[in-house]
């Protein structure tokens, strides 16, 4: 063989051994997207299928109308009112994150203040805390202020995730506006407001971008707040009515793969809209930060 | 904010506004206010407040009132005698052990194969992400489905290939579930470390790979000898980071295993959920709490000193 060949050889080696990688990578996510589809005699014969066997919408049809379904002991009710509860949690959370991140952001990177090396140490060790030691104290002190069960209770622990995360995120954004834009506006006759809302926002869209991808993201798909601070008598996200299809003895399986499948769709969406982002987000947060 | 002060020269009365300087301090600060606000009542009261609850004697009546009478050490004393807090303590580090290796020895492999040239790498890198993306317990319920011993993939793919002759009980058997638990959340953490430790790979300059080259180092020896302590600072946070995500872990196995079976999976995390939530012994599940804070707070230092850079970093375009 010549040199070349071989390395033509070698590439297409490559290429197999990423798709095998792939292969495993996504086979779990195409087995859910499959399993949505099958009936639950199917679900339950004992024998996995590789591709849709006699597929149907029925899982679909249980999980958003709530319909009674294939079996007779389906627990929870309809999960379309919990996709609603998921958004306004997600969303919630994004809006949370930015009003807090993006000013403390910029303060902690264009701004000589005392506190700086002390606000990010303790955003750096935030970062790190596991969220059952939160929720376990948020609960109580949620109930004592009389917020359980409520979105503002959620979508501030939610934050936990997100807020020390998206600061350290846009503050290594910020460090890469010159100082001169600032300066420049400051000569200008500009406010310390004026600047930061007409200059340096605007200029910090895909960094924002970023942000809020991860915090929806973090708000979407928590489950451990959800399942402390909520009690299931009131709003319920799709990632706690997942959790009521699980049962101790027989578990929906229809009903919990169609729903698992719809609480994937943000993802996948993330992914074709928001793919640069997501990649430069988890590489930003962790190292350059 | 130097050349307004040599403007002032001191025979000039004070302007009663506020100099830039304090103008720029007062703007700080306001702009960092909601961060503190946030950071003091979602993590600094919940900190400090599990601290209180761990030496409290609490009960499901005492959380309607915020205190409890004082129980000193007792709630630690709970922790360290009983049998399923100590189990929790050992399998969270196994499994953190055990995910860690594999996570790593698989995204750095995959870190690598990227790096290389080769048809297709460009999707083959966006699509590593995928796991990471999705909600944790989907992750967990999907490898419940995979694993079952009836109609699971995973039992089906062994039985087919010959690996086992019966349907293995992956989620009944307590011997087998941790591998149930260690095999999603290294599938969960992979693109963490393939994303990770492929942008510390792009970074690593050409001529130092070509010197190597022309020095007849193979590839081994330029891996191990020129690589790897190139990108050491990385892998470094990357191995940390992936720690403390690991320590943490709950919503995978509470829809995986819920714990079981037998406890064989009880992680510190999962058994204080059930010690606070289920049997409301809010003490003891904070005690527990503890426990796992201060281990995932150990890390806290080589973080903040991994972290330095960025730590001392400042461009202070203000005052």
């Amino acid at each position: 063989m010549t040199r070349l060949q071989r390395s033509r050889a070698l590439r297409w080696l490559c290429t197999l051994a990423a798709a095998v990688a792939l292969v495993v990578i996504l086979f779990p996510v195409y087995a859910i997207i499959v399993g949505s589809f099958e009936s639950t005699e199917t679900l339950f014969s004992g024998t996995f299928y590789w591709l849709p066997h006699a597929a149907t919408l029925d899982n679909y049809r249980t999980v958003l109308e709530g319909g009674s379904g294939a079996t007779q002991e389906t627990v929870a009710g309809s999960q379309s009112g919990n996709v609603l509860t998921s958004l306004i949690v997600g969303l919630g959370t994004v809006v949370l994150a930015l009003v807090v991140a993006v000013p403390a952001a910029y303060a902690l990177s264009k701004y000589r203040l005392r506190v700086t090396l002390v606000l990010v140490s303790s955003l750096l060790v935030a970062q790190i805390v596991p969220s059952i030691v939160l929720a376990t104290s948020l609960f109580i002190i949620f109930h004592w202020i009389h917020l359980l069960n409520s979105y503002p209770a959620l979508i501030i622990a939610d934050g936990t995730y997100a807020i020390p995360f998206a600061i350290l995120v846009l503050r290594a954004f910020f460090f890469s506006l010159p100082n001169e834009l600032m300066y420049a506006a400051r000569v200008d006759g500009a406010s310390e407001w004026q600047t930061f809302r007409l200059i340096v926002i605007p200029l910090a869209r895909s960094a924002v971008i970023t942000v809020a991808v991860f915090a929806f993201l973090a708000g979407w798909g928590d489950f451990i707040f959800a399942l402390t601070i909520l009690n299931g008598t009131g709003i319920q996200p799709i990632t706690l009515g997942i959790y009521s299809y699980l049962g101790n003895y027989s578990t929906d399986w229809g009903a919990v793969m169609a729903s698992g499948a719809v609480a994937m769709v943000p993802a996948g969406l993330m992914l074709v809209v928001a793919q640069r982002y997501i990649a430069s987000g988890l590489t930003a947060g962790s190292v350059k930060g | 904010m130097l050349s307004e002060q040599a403007v002032q020269s001191p025979g000039d009365a004070p302007p009663p506004r506020l100099s830039s300087w304090q103008k720029q301090q007062l703007a700080g600060w306001l702009f960092l206010t909601p961060a503190i606000a946030y950071l003091l009542f979602a993590f600094a009261l919940p900190i400090a407040y599990n601290v209180m609850l761990s030496f409290e004697q609490t009960s499901p009546a005492t959380v309607a009132h915020f205190t409890a009478p004082w129980a000193g050490l007792d709630n630690y004393r709970f922790v360290l005698h009983d049998p399923t807090s100590r189990e929790a303590i050992v399998h969270t580090f196994e499994f953190t052990a055990g995910s860690l290796i594999g996570q790593f020895v698989i995204g750095f492999a995959l870190a690598l194969l990227f790096s290389l040239r080769f048809p297709g790498r460009t999707i083959a890198r966006s699509l590593v992400i995928v796991p990471w993306l999705l909600p944790l317990i989907v992750t967990g319920v999907m490898f419940r489905f995979l694993f079952q011993a009836e109609g699971g993939a995973v039992n089906q793919v062994l039985m087919n290939v010959g690996l086992a002759h019966h349907p293995i009980q992956w989620l009944n058997d307590p011997h087998l579930s941790m591998w149930t638990i260690l095999v999603a959340n290294i599938w969960l953490g992979v693109p963490f470390f393939t994303l990770l430790l492929y942008s510390a790979l792009q970074d690593v300059p050409m001529e130092v790979k070509e010197a190597a080259i022309i020095d007849g180092a193979g590839p081994w020896q330029r891996l191990r000898l020129v690589i790897v302590p190139i990108i050491l600072p990385v892998i470094e946070v990357t191995v940390l980071l992936g720690f403390v995500f690991t320590v943490k872990v709950f919503d995978l196995v509470i829809g995986l295993t819920g714990g079981g079976p037998a406890n064989s999976t009880q992680l510190i995390t999962t058994w204080s959920y059930n010690l606070s939530f289920q049997v409301f012994s809010f003490g003891e599940g904070a005690a527990l709490n503890n426990v796992l804070l201060v281990l995932a707070l150990i890390c806290a230092p080589l973080y903040l000193f991994l972290s330095r850079d960025s730590l001392r970093r400042s461009s202070g375009a203000g005052a």
